[in-house]
């Protein structure tokens, strides 16, 4: 069954969308991620203009996070503190972000850009995953190695503007979140993602925020993030195509749910060192679209999505 | 699904023979419309000659500026570096004839009528050499052949009995939207004898038209509607799943 996407200007099988929807779905609700890194690569596999499928997937986030951010609200999981200072520099970060976006896309490199992004983030994360969950894998074998320091203090600490979190139990600097929250507003922006696995770790790792609460805060975060792009996405570059999203929804919150139910029975350490390989092998694909001589060295730039 | 057929009937005056009207063209349907399960569309063209003759057919989209760029090898990864920009280069061209281009008449007369893709007037303000130039364009039309947007139909037109006609005209899915223009030249001995024009529209109708016309025109309501249907549909299936 085609139907015709009125923004993406193409003809697709709406049974193909369902689908894709409902594997990123099912994955995403599996590992617990947004999903958008995977979609939006599949999305321009497809032959969606790259502009296109950023725009789009940013409005598919937005639905895709917001029933879990209600849940961990409902169950207090959520930071309110720390996700408004998050969701300020994410607002300043997807502004910056989409106004970057358009200026690459009026001088013919956002698609570069976009593909390299993938590969940069990508490639680090999934290794990190990997190379994390292996480590840890092996940690349970041997319960006598040494357990690591959970945080460590480092110069971060002593910024100025301190403030306190006292759902997270934490007394930083709110330049730190603020720095964390721009960051992730730009990669939002020029990937098309809610940005969850940037934001995580580092919510873990370098805030130093109890486990129980970084989920519901960095989803928190992405719903308002990934709003303000949707937005100005739609009135700066019109790439935002509703007919497209929509298919991914529908598809993709029966896949999460399915996603959820069976992810809850497997291991930790396995899901993990599954999803870094799922995130290396996008990193690959992409990282082969960059050195792969094309076709043909021309390219049209006209109008919408660059070089289709 | 196949492509809708539509038919373009030109209706032919088949009045006595009138030695300045060799041709006399319309057409019946002037628009393609695109639709939601639009996946392109054949318009079929019928026509007729006063006696025997040569035709060619070409159908020229709306225009608008096109840039080409070139890919270029950077530390192994290829990005896009030098682009020409072509203004008011057609979106669309088409061309179909009952034989070979130099067979139907002189050069300068193709080249005066912009017969044949390879006379398609580009105008560039670029100041390369003209052989980049020319490799930018020869580029263009690659591209645009490649999107099916350029098409060249040579001796696809039959002539049945010395004066039926009949062409069709390919529209792929990615039809730009806009103005057409039709043309029918009837050449003699070499001459253009008669010529005949109808214009023709693609436009997006129902649904489609709607929505890619509230994204350009309303684009800040637009992204707060995609907004509010994308809450409203991750609320409802976090309520649904939960009940569930």
């Amino acid at each position: 069954m085609q139907i015709y996407l009125p923004i993406a200007e193409m003809s697709l099988n709406a049974l193909m969308l369902l689908g894709l929807g409902g594997m990123v779905g099912f994955l995403s609700g599996m590992f617990g991620v947004g999903g958008g890194f995977l979609m939006t690569p599949l999305l321009i596999f497809i032959g969606v203009p790259p502009a296109v499928a950023v725009g789009t997937e940013a409005n598919q986030v937005v639905a895709a996070s917001v029933s879990g951010a209600l849940a961990h609200w409902r169950r207090g999981n959520v930071d309110i503190r720390m996700g408004i200072v998050l969701m300020i520099g994410g607002f300043i970060g997807s502004t910056l972000g989409v106004w970057l976006f358009t200026f690459l896309r009026g001088i013919g490199q956002i698609d570069f850009v976009i593909s390299a992004s993938y590969v940069l983030f990508l490639g680090i994360v999934g290794l990190l995953m990997v190379i994390e969950s292996i480590r840890s894998w092996f940690r349970s074998r041997n319960p006598a190695a040494p357990k690591r320091k959970l945080h460590y203090h480092t110069w971060l600490h002593g910024l100025p503007f301190k403030m306190r979190f006292r759902r997270s139990k934490l007394y930083i600097s709110a330049l730190l979140p603020l720095g964390v929250g721009v960051f992730v507003g730009i990669l939002a922006a020029i990937m098309g993602v809610g940005g969850g696995f940037v934001m995580v770790p580092a919510m873990i790792y370098l805030l130093g925020m109890p486990t129980s609460v970084v989920v519901g805060t960095s989803l928190f975060q992405i719903v308002f993030v990934t709003a303000n792009v949707t937005f100005l996405q739609s009135v700066n570059n019109q790439t935002v195509d509703i007919v497209l999203a929509m298919l991914l929804v529908v598809g993709s919150v029966i896949g999460a749910q399915i996603g959820a139910r069976v992810g809850a029975r497997l291991r930790g350490e396995e899901v993990r060192i599954a999803l870094g390989l799922i995130v290396l092998a996008v990193c690959a694909r992409v990282a082969w679209t960059l050195v792969v001589t094309p076709d043909d060295l021309y390219s049209l730039g006209f109008g919408f999505g660059g070089g289709r | 699904m196949a492509p809708r057929m539509l038919t373009v009937v030109l209706l032919l005056c088949f009045t006595p023979p009138a030695q300045s009207q060799s041709l006399v063209a319309d057409l019946s349907t002037r628009e393609v419309a695109i639709t939601t399960g639009f996946t392109g569309a054949e318009l079929l063209l019928f026509g007729a000659t006063e006696g025997s003759g040569d035709i060619v057919v070409t159908v020229v989209g709306p225009q608008r500026d096109e840039i080409v760029r070139r890919k270029e090898r950077v530390a192994g990864i290829w990005v896009n570096g030098a682009s020409v920009t072509f203004e008011a280069a057609p979106a669309y061209y088409r061309i179909a004839a009952s034989k070979p281009l130099d067979e139907i008449a002189s050069p300068a007369i193709l080249e005066r009528l912009q017969i044949g893709t390879n006379r398609i007037g580009l105008f560039t303000r670029s100041q390369r050499p003209a052989d980049h130039i020319l490799t930018f364009r020869n580029a263009l039309i690659r591209n645009k052949k490649r999107m099916q947007l350029y098409s060249e139909d040579i001796s696809d037109i039959k002539i049945q009995r010395g004066r039926l006609f009949r062409s069709t005209i390919p529209f792929p899915v990615n039809v730009p939207i806009g103005e057409y223009l039709v043309t029918v030249y009837l050449f003699k001995g070499g001459k253009l004898v008669s010529e005949e024009e109808a214009p023709l529209t693609v436009h997006k109708v129902g649904l489609e038209a709607q929505i890619y016309d509230f994204a350009h025109n309303r684009a800040p309501w637009y992204g707060a509607i995609a907004i509010f249907i994308a809450l409203l549909a991750g609320w409802l299936a976090g309520v649904i799943f939960r009940r569930a």
